[in-house]
């Protein structure tokens, strides 16, 4: 059994053809392998190796890319299988690209790397008010703030948004990470956050060591 | 006494200048914030005579093109004379304002993309947009807009192209470098895809990544050919923008680069070559040195910005790479902009060092930006000076 989801995993991480995976995948179900142990035990296992590879310098954003759109079609054709079964979610990632500042290519590919990796991530867009993390944060009670900047003049609303988790009395129940193009490891320290990642992949691995049960 | 040209031009040779060009360029938003810091504008608005308003008025009147503070404050300008060639789609995109928000605007812009644009952003370039639909999403697409890639298109070129006035307007132009400046094929291709979507493609559908690169090549040579044949090497430098990395490294591998680029960059070099232009700058924000070797290879021989946060070290380029690529910038734009002991030390550790390993322009990491106040950039002027 193992080797049907060493299989797979060694497909996603070798960036197989989605046509070659699928078949993989398909025979894996019809032999009646447990549909959430092919989602943890291959896809998610695949996913790490494409991580490995990415901090290798192996792999680029391309690799990452094309990754997730194979995890995405392959979880597709898991749905139905797995429409009664339970997945173990890793944890609950709030997300969000600060006030005042509207990108999101960065946020979106930690999102997917998350995603498939088994947190619930709950993305809030981009340009987010400070208020509306703090509400997301009593809502569902998240162990990781994700927040992202592209522009150094939207800096000081990363700070703002600490301060206002912090004035809401919640910033001791989660970690907050942060990422993005404008953001370095000593200005995450200066304003209180707990990491700070500079690439989605380092931001996933800092996340998986947070919730390492 | 060399001129600033003939400074820029002996450095991106690798020869001796009397003095080293210190070369910037600042985002216009920067320079309107100096405005209000005290830079006089009577020394910095370029004005020119011309036809009343675009044309509407048979009167010859000055109309303000603009602000170039660069020789008042005691540098080049990156772009210097750049000579203007149409290089997006003609007819242009009509920009119009799509859908409005109390925070955002949605617009779609001259290149046919959809771009979201913040209202309450403090500065209009840092307000820049973000892109949520692009006008190639695929093959279809893609042949609809070559219609607008013609490079016979007459407006390509300025209406007042004559090759005799530029032939004589770049031989005497001195303020800086003369440039030809053209988007690259992954600028190309990112702008028109947007980065995730023109990414994955590489890998869903290579067959139109190929039929897209190559004919951005025959677009690119056939639509610069006239100023390439014509002005030659007093063309002392090509702007080759890029932006295809992030501080991880390359947005694609070095296999996507050999494999889809590399045949179509030195196609498109070897075309400057035989036209006498020596110098070609590429322009990529990140960290690109796991592809320094390819974009050698490629023929690209110049690189700007070199960005620190990104990883980027000019020194250790200098020292791997010998005399294959002649370098502009390096210092770290944020320790410059907070003036003092930080930037006296990033100009110190530096400066010196690349001034003695030659083929080195001094410069900030990318645009000055608007947290650069006019007095630190004057403070980090008059201390650079003793290094030029």
């Amino acid at each position: 059994m193992n080797d049907v989801f060493e299989n797979i995993a060694q497909a996603i991480g070798r960036l197989d053809p989605a046509e070659n995976t699928k078949i993989l995948l398909n025979s894996a179900v019809s032999q009646g392998v447990n549909a959430s142990d092919i989602v943890e035990k291959g896809i998610r296992r695949g996913l790490e190796i494409v991580g490995q590879k990415y901090e290798a310098g192996e792999y680029f954003l391309s690799e990452l890319l094309y990754a997730g759109s194979l995890v995405a079609d392959l979880s597709e054709i898991l749905k139905p299988a797995l429409k009664n079964q339970r997945i173990q979610m890793r944890g609950v990632i709030a997300l969000g690209t600060v006030k005042g500042d509207i990108h999101d290519i960065g946020k979106n590919v930690f999102r997917m790397l998350a995603d498939s990796a088994g947190f619930e991530v709950h993305d809030l867009g981009v340009d987010v008010d400070p208020s509306v993390f703090v509400d997301e944060i009593e809502r569902s009670g998240p162990q990781v703030l994700g927040l992202s900047a592209l522009l150094t003049t939207t800096l000081p609303e990363m700070k703002n948004t600490i301060d206002s988790v912090r004035a809401a009395g919640v910033r001791d129940k989660l970690r907050i990470l942060l990422g993005g193009n404008a953001v370095k490891k000593e200005f995450g320290s200066e304003i209180g956050a707990d990491a700070t990642a500079l690439d989605a992949v380092e931001g996933l691995g800092i996340c998986r060591r947070w919730t390492q049960k | 006494m060399m001129t600033p040209r003939e400074r820029f031009e002996a450095v991106a040779h690798f020869r001796k200048p009397d003095q080293l060009p210190w070369v910037e360029n600042a985002y216009d938003e920067t320079i309107l914030q100096w405005f209000k810091q005290g830079l006089p504008p009577e020394d910095v608005t370029v004005i020119e005579w011309e036809m009343g308003r675009g044309g509407t008025a048979l009167a010859n009147m000055t109309t303000v093109k603009g602000f170039n503070p660069y020789r008042y404050l005691g540098c080049q300008w990156l772009y210097g004379c750049l000579l203007q060639v149409d290089v997006g789609p003609l007819p242009r995109y009509k920009q119009r304002l799509l859908n409005e928000t109390d925070r955002h605007l949605e617009l779609l812009t001259e290149t046919g993309a959809k771009a979201r644009r913040s209202k309450t952003a403090r500065y209009a370039w840092y307000s820049m947009p973000m892109f949520v639909e692009f006008p190639v999403k695929d093959r279809e697409t893609w042949y609809e807009y070559r219609k607008r890639l013609d490079p016979e298109d007459p407006k390509r070129y300025p209406k007042d192209w004559d090759t005799e006035d530029y032939i004589r307007a770049f031989e005497t132009y001195q303020e800086g470098n003369t440039m030809l400046r053209f988007n690259g094929f992954y600028g190309f291709g990112a702008e028109l895809m947007g980065i995730p979507t023109f990414n994955l493609m590489f890998y869903k559908d290579p067959e139109l990544m190929h039929d897209m690169i190559e004919y951005w090549e025959y677009f690119t040579v056939e639509t610069i050919r006239s100023a390439a044949e014509t002005l030659k090497d007093r063309i002392d430098v090509v702007y080759w923008w890029e932006d295809f990395a992030d501080r991880h490294g390359p947005c694609i591998s070095p296999k996507i680069f050999r494999e889809f680029f590399l045949p179509h960059y030195k196609r498109v070099t070897d075309f400057l070559a035989k036209n006498k232009i020596d110098r070609i700058l590429m322009d990529s924000d990140g960290n690109i040195n796991p592809i320094l070797d390819l974009i050698a290879e490629s023929g690209i021989n110049g690189l700007w910005p070199l960005e620190v946060n990104a990883g980027m070290h000019a020194v250790g380029i200098r020292k791997k790479y010998g005399e294959k690529f002649f370098l502009i910038g390096n210092l770290d734009k944020i320790e410059l902009a907070k003036g003092g002991e930080a930037m006296m030390r990033e100009v110190d550790a530096k400066v010196p060092p690349l001034k003695e390993l030659g083929g080195y322009m001094p410069g900030a990491d990318h645009l000055i930006p608007v947290e650069m106040t006019l007095a630190r950039f004057r403070e980090y002027g008059n201390y650079i000076r003793r290094y030029l």
